[in-house]
């Protein structure tokens, strides 16, 4: 195996907390696609 | 398509395809041929990775799938973004840890060489057979809009794809990948709010959306569960997410692309940004089509979007009653449609029209015999869309087609060469031999791809048909992947018996039709897991 070095995100200091942000970022989409089809099918 | 619109189609093609080559140049390596030396930045990496899924059939048959069945196909990709975080978490390390070409090769370190082969050749079956729907897509483009025959215009694509491929390697595909997709966003945007644009006065958006919520097309999030049904959100979180894993961790043609990256960190971004991007890029698909369905409530489309079709039906004896019913029909729901924008009652008088329509269309496809489905978007942008638009939206779709083409083909070079012809047939050799033969397996599957076009054809939703395709032989990679990551005790015979068992029971899932085609991955993986232990228990040896 290759030493490679894993290096912190760019931002927001750690990966976890990017993988969580994209997490609460999947849950609001669905939240706001449920409430779109609700809206326009009513 | 009038003069403007082919010389915006060309000069748009050209300017991409050249620019691609010219970041390419110099790519006199193996290394740099096959993995662009490892120099990558994530945001070309992220809009490639892109590129290569977002295919002329997302602009073909996605909006089609908008028009007929709504939105809730976007389901499909809820998974992504959880499998992303799995694979940035997992194979992203390892293989650059690995400082592998292929996927398989890490199965190789990690198990046996059968265990490899095995998986590669699985991967070439699978990759193969899926490069000839890539490629049917765009034919069906220029047949409709050219009147050329089927292989004429599978041959043109494949010779431009084919020329700079070879040429070029994976640094031009991923530049040019870069390219098409910024196209594609734009021939997106720009049908999008020509469609919006299009409505009658009074309607617009809201009217648009009234009307398609009415008809049951607002739907992108369907909670009923069956194991039978395609699309609700739990078959696209369980379902879309093994996909996504098998997909991404597994599937070299985007494997590839995130090992040219040139450390961890860019390899993630490009992935975390398809994990953000791509749900709001279906949607948007899915709603063009939507608005295309409102579009069309307005304005009559024909009874059936295929010309041929439509040729055949009128030859039919029951071609004119069946054009009379949906003639009243479309009248029908015109009216109410135009009253219900204006807030009057008549969504029941609409819903009744709306289903007089598709009785027709059914009763029209069943004398055809065909599907319509990926012919809806293409006639709305050939007849209504103004010149010049025309030119970029189809340069968009042509642009789409050939990111696929390019990185199936180079994917299934990469694996010829280095799984089966380095590995089993000629282990020691000048490096520019390897990188000859890696030209010639690119050109090699590049034919491959137009032959078996011909045979692509007719397969009703080509999107589905990529899908369902995939479906059969991912959650057989993904479960030895995992064995490999997540099992250490698991030996080589635990691996190989248990990919065979995966892909057995994917095979009788299918035949015995109990269950719908995005569970196949993870019964699939769920069965090499448990074989996979199974047989390492048993054959384990006592000390």
């Amino acid at each position: 195996m290759k030493q490679v070095i894993d290096e912190p995100p760019p931002f927001l200091g750690s990966w976890r907390r990017i993988y969580i942000l994209v997490i609460l970022y999947l849950v609001t989409l669905i939240t706001a696609f449920w409430f779109f089809g609700k809206a326009w099918s009513s | 398509m009038r003069p403007l619109d082919w010389a915006v189609m060309v000069l748009t093609l050209t300017a991409i395809i050249s620019y691609g080559l010219w970041r390419a140049r110099g790519a006199a390596t193996t290394d740099s041929y096959l993995r662009a030396g490892k120099t990558m930045p994530w945001y070309a990496m992220a809009l490639s990775i892109m590129a290569t899924q977002a295919s002329a059939i997302t602009f073909i048959s996605t909006t089609g799938q908008g028009y007929v069945d709504g939105m809730r196909f976007v389901q499909f990709y809820f998974g992504l973004p959880l499998a992303m975080i799995v694979v940035c978490l997992t194979a992203v390390p390892i293989f650059h840890r690995a400082n592998v070409y292929t996927a398989y090769e890490y199965l190789e370190k990690r198990f046996d060489a059968k265990t490899r082969t095995l998986v590669s050749i699985i991967f070439l079956i699978q990759r193969g057979l899926a490069v000839g729907l890539a490629l049917a897509a765009p034919a069906i483009v220029l047949t409709v809009l050219l009147g050329w025959p089927d292989q004429i215009t599978t041959l043109v694509m494949g010779v431009i794809v084919i020329t700079y491929t070879v040429l070029g390697g994976v640094k031009a595909i991923t530049w040019t990948d870069f390219q098409q997709m910024l196209i594609m966003m734009a021939g997106l945007g720009t049908a999008l709010i020509m469609a919006i644009n299009l409505l009658p006065e009074g309607i617009g958006l809201t009217g648009a959306l009234t009307v398609a919520g009415a008809a049951g097309k607002l739907n992108p999030v369907t909670t009923d569960f069956s194991w039978t049904d395609r699309y609700n959100i739990w078959s696209g979180l369980f379902g879309g997410m093994f996909l996504a894993l098998s997909y991404f961790g597994c599937d070299q043609s985007q494997v590839q692309r995130y090992l040219t990256g040139s450390s961890i960190t860019q390899s993630r971004l490009s992935l975390l940004f398809n994990a953000v991007a791509k749900i709001p890029m279906q949607f948007l698909i899915l709603l063009t089509g939507t608005v295309v369905f409102a579009f069309f409530t307005f304005i009559q489309p024909p009874l059936l979007f295929h010309p041929g079709d439509m040729a055949k039906l009128k030859a039919d004896p029951a071609y004119p009653a069946l054009q009379q019913k949906f003639d009243n029909a479309f009248r029908q729901r015109h009216e109410s449609a135009a009253k219900m924008v204006h807030g009057e009652p008549t969504r029941e008088e609409f819903k009744s029209a709306q289903r007089d329509i598709d009785d027709t269309r059914k009763q029209a496809a069943k004398i055809t015999g065909g599907n319509d489905t990926n012919y809806i978007f293409l006639h709305f942008v050939t007849n209504y869309l103004p010149p010049g638009i025309v030119g970029l939206v189809i340069a968009a779709i042509l642009g789409a087609a050939m990111s696929v083409i390019s990185g199936e083909v180079n994917s299934l070079a990469t694996v010829s060469v280095i799984d089966i012809y380095k590995r089993l047939l000629r282990p020691v050799a000048e490096d520019g031999h390897y990188l000859w033969v890696s030209r010639a397996f690119t050109a090699f599957w590049g034919v491959y791809a137009v032959v078996t076009a011909q045979f692509a054809k007719n397969l009703g939703s080509l999107v589905e048909a990529v899908n369902l395709l995939g479906s059969f032989f991912y959650g057989g990679i993904l479960g030895v992947f995992a064995l490999a990551m997540y099992f250490p005790k698991v030996g080589a015979n635990g691996a190989f018996i248990g990919v065979l068992a995966g892909e057995a029971a994917i095979f009788a899932l299918h035949f015995t039709g109990a269950a719908s085609f995005l569970w196949y991955n993870v019964a699939g993986c769920i069965v090499v897991i448990l074989t996979g232990n199974l047989v390492s228990r048993l054959t384990a040896r006592t000390p």
